[in-house]
């Protein structure tokens, strides 16, 4: 029971883009369409995942004053697989996200529920907390890449919904678009939360 | 064990073990990134050069380049063009391919070149690379003006304003692919024209 609270906390009550915003920077930039959100979103998850468990088996042998640069360490090592393993067999993807995967070494999620949860908890509910957090980041990516690629692009995972010669937003696909589908999705999400709790 | 010696203990620990697993990772995935990037500028010398069905790089033996250094000759491999040479389905050679590269307003424009064999003049060419202004330098990329080098050969000038029409608002751009061409083309023609 305890280790699905940690599962589903990073879906909703404590989703990273939508309840805390933080990591941001990628959230804007990389979502123009629901392939590349989905990958972004998977790349941050599989890293979450590997270092949140890995800093949970080292967190009694690390000196606390050295801390934050051993959590630095292990992040940059699985972002640094990540983006070598996507360049070798997904170099289509990897020329779209380029520059955003080594800069997942520096989202502040990871190093935040590195120093919130892995070096406070066990193995299995910082790897499960990873998860949930790498899985909540990945929905959200993938929710605002799609709203954007549909009213963008007029397709949704490269699917085209429109018929050729449709005239399409394509403000979307640019950065002021991520900015207005976030603000919109937010206002949406905390509406929602509200509800549930007068309800409650 | 004192606190200090701990700490740097540790983190090489940690540091070494990374370093480890990186270079297990590099190893087995740089051979594949590698071919990648081969097999993506080849396919890109195809739409510079038609009627191509294959396509051969142009090495330079050591003899050739001057050098009996190896370390020398490293050096000059890395600044010399890599030149493809572009077959068509009778085992002729039809045209050349190079790269050609210039400092444009936003960073370097990379340029791939097709040549004619018989003629030396370019067939088309083809964008790469570049960081240029979205809208304004990022028109190098346009039909319209890539157009404007087609059937130049290696005697023109290959300068905005003097053979080549400049696009508005764009002279850094413009001039600095042009740059790239006519570098390019220079450099590799001393090349494959020499060897024959």
């Amino acid at each position: 029971m305890r280790l699905f609270k940690d599962f589903v906390r990073g879906l909703w009550a404590e989703n990273p883009t939508f309840r805390l915003l933080i990591g941001l920077c990628p959230t804007l930039a990389v979502t123009t369409s629901a392939i590349n959100g989905m990958s972004m979103g998977l790349a941050t998850a599989f890293v979450l995942l590997c270092s949140s468990a890995l800093i949970s088996l080292l967190k009694n042998v690390i000196p606390g004053k050295v801390r934050i640069p051993a959590y630095i360490i292990v992040i940059a090592t699985f972002v640094t697989i990540v983006d070598l393993v996507m360049n070798a067999y997904m170099p289509d993807l990897h020329q779209v996200l380029g520059l955003f995967i080594p800069l997942i070494v520096v989202n502040c999620i990871v190093l935040g529920r590195a120093e919130a949860f892995a070096s406070k908890n066990g193995v299995v509910s910082s790897a499960v907390d990873g998860l949930g957090m790498g899985l909540g980041f990945t929905w959200a990516l993938t929710l605002l890449g799609s709203i954007r690629e549909i009213l963008g692009a007029g397709s949704i995972f490269g699917v085209a919904l429109l018929p050729e010669g449709t005239t399409t937003l394509g403000i979307m696909a640019l950065p002021p678009g991520a900015f207005i589908t976030l603000g919109v999705l937010i206002a949406v999400m905390n509406m929602i939360a509200a509800r549930q709790k007068k309800t409650s | 064990m004192n606190e200090s010696l701990k700490m740097v203990v540790v983190l090489a620990v940690i540091a070494m073990a990374s370093a480890g697993i990186l270079s297990v990772v590099y190893g087995t995935t740089s051979v594949i990134i590698e071919e990648n990037a081969a097999r993506a500028l080849e396919s890109s010398v195809f739409e510079v050069l038609p009627n191509v069905s294959r396509v051969e790089i142009i090495r330079r033996s050591a003899d050739e380049l001057g050098v009996d250094d190896p370390k020398e000759m490293r050096e000059q491999e890395q600044r010399t063009t890599l030149i493809y040479q572009g077959i068509d389905s009778n085992e002729q050679v039809v045209g050349y391919a190079f790269v050609g590269e210039a400092n444009g307003y936003g960073g370097v424009i990379r340029i791939l070149v097709g040549v004619d064999e018989v003629t030396d003049e370019i067939l088309n060419i083809k964008v790469l690379s570049h960081t240029e202004t979205p809208g304004l330098g990022s028109r190098i990329e346009d039909e319209s003006f890539r157009s404007r080098f087609i059937g130049k050969t290696v005697e023109d000038p290959i300068a905005i304003n003097r053979d080549i029409d400049n696009i508005s608002g764009a002279t850094v751009s413009a001039t600095a692919a042009a740059d790239a061409v006519r570098q390019g083309f220079v450099n590799a023609s001393a090349v494959y024209r020499g060897g024959e």
